[in-house]
């Protein structure tokens, strides 16, 4: 056989998987935004975006809180985030897990001490995003094998499963103790993963774009437009 | 001779082995931020006893063998060494109740702990790993006369990921339960009633 019919053949296999992943592994997001005040922001305030971590059986990723800091720090209007953890360790031990405010009243309440006031300005703080929500993943089917023998090894047969990502986030304003809105993202997607000799992840990239979405929202929210 | 030796050596080593290979230690590591709070106008001694530096907690399989040897009395005294001097005007670390006296303190600071659990996803079936942890909390007088004993608890929990081990994930747990003590702790302090009535004679 023609060696380069071989390596055309290979190519154009490699083509249509990529093809095939991006038609399979494709993710629907809702983002559905209730705003309950004015906004907006100047350029010497800053905003911190915080996970909740109250609840018993799921807690907000630090990582995806990250992800969402990071791009709304990112591209047109850009804002001035403050990272979680750093936020988190200069108000140690006022927003830790049991004792970060629940409610606006209870944000004004800790205003009142001289210590957290002083730190919030030191920050510049304007808005805080409280994010909660987790990503779950159901529906796992289908099942994969693996052997290596003398003339090499192989795997075979076919994996899927479904991402669902769903993440509330509510903005107070520092400035009046007043939730000002609330934006909810939800996402959802396939994944599949056959294997023919070789496993090929074609993987829904939800919680990704839940983030993606749910910054590119905030941005516009907290700059008012 | 030499052939004996060198036998019992081996099978001593391999005994060690199948002795050691189930148990996993775990010494907890993490960062402890100090507080922002307001300093009490208090000279206090802490005193850490050799049951809380030492402190380790096993954790055993469902069939009774060990299986986490979890070491966090190292963790322990990092953490009150670092809230200790932002809650009271002045801090002294002492070792016994003779050195507290002879310094000249208000009150001495002696915390334990009672009581410490560990929850794993594989047990509990829920995507996360949970540790909680019961203190007895004392505060003396120089003389070691009680002042007050009150029970704090702690509890922390960290999500099941992808890449990141079981010690790890035990590790974080167990970073955040401290955190909540530290949180608890310096916040409720003075609102025990007989350490805020003690405050009150200061």
């Amino acid at each position: 056989m023609n060696p380069n019919l071989i390596f055309k053949e290979g190519r154009f296999k490699i083509l249509l998987l990529m093809a095939l992943s991006f038609v399979v592994s494709c993710t629907s997001t809702t983002v559905d935004e209730f705003r309950q005040g004015e906004t907006g922001i100047s350029g010497d305030e800053t905003v911190v975006v915080l996970g909740r971590r109250q609840a018993s059986d799921y807690e907000t990723r630090s990582e995806f809180i990250e992800c969402v800091g990071d791009k709304m720090a990112r591209g047109d209007n850009a804002l001035n985030i403050i990272p979680e953890q750093e936020f988190i360790d200069a108000m140690f031990p006022w927003f830790e897990p049991r004792t970060a405010p629940l409610r606006t009243q209870d944000l004004a309440k800790l205003m009142s001490e001289d210590v957290v006031a002083d730190k919030m300005g030191e920050f510049g703080i304007r808005y805080i995003v409280w994010v909660d929500g987790f990503t779950e993943t159901s529906g796992r089917t289908g099942s994969i094998s693996c052997t290596v023998g003398p003339g090499g090894a192989g795997c075979f047969g076919f994996g899927t499963w479904e991402d669902d990502s769903n993440f509330d986030a509510r903005i107070w304003d520092v400035g009046s103790f007043t939730n000002v809105g609330t934006i909810n993202t939800d996402a959802s997607g396939q994944s599949y993963l056959p294997a023919l000799v070789i496993p090929i992840p074609l993987i829904a990239r939800v919680e990704a774009n839940a983030c993606s979405r749910l910054a590119d929202q905030l941005k516009g929210f907290v700059n008012g437009s | 001779m030499n052939k004996h030796l060198s036998k019992i050596a081996l099978v001593s080593m391999f005994a060690l082995f199948l002795a050691n290979c189930g148990v996993n230690n775990v010494v907890i590591e993490g960062r402890f931020p100090t507080p922002n709070i307001r300093k009490m106008p208090v000279y206090v001694a802490v005193l850490y006893d050799q049951t809380l530096r030492d402190f380790s907690y096993l954790e055993y399989t469902e069939t009774g063998s060990e299986e986490f040897n979890i070491q966090s009395g190292a963790s322990h005294v990092e953490l009150f060494n670092s809230i200790t001097p932002a809650m009271f005007e002045q801090v002294i670390f002492v070792d016994t109740l003779e050195e507290a006296q002879i310094a000249g303190v208000d009150a001495i600071f002696a915390p334990a702990i009672e009581e410490f659990q560990l929850a794993l996803p594989a047990k509990t079936k829920l995507d996360v790993y949970e540790v909680w942890i019961k203190y007895n909390m004392r505060l003396l007088t120089a003389q070691g006369d009680s002042i007050a004993d009150w029970v704090l608890t702690s509890y922390g929990k960290t999500p099941t990921e992808t890449f990141q081990t079981v010690e790890g994930a035990i590790n974080d747990a167990a970073v955040v339960a401290l955190r909540d003590l530290a949180s608890s702790f310096s916040l409720s302090f003075s609102d025990v009633p007989e350490v805020r009535d003690w405050l009150d004679q200061q």
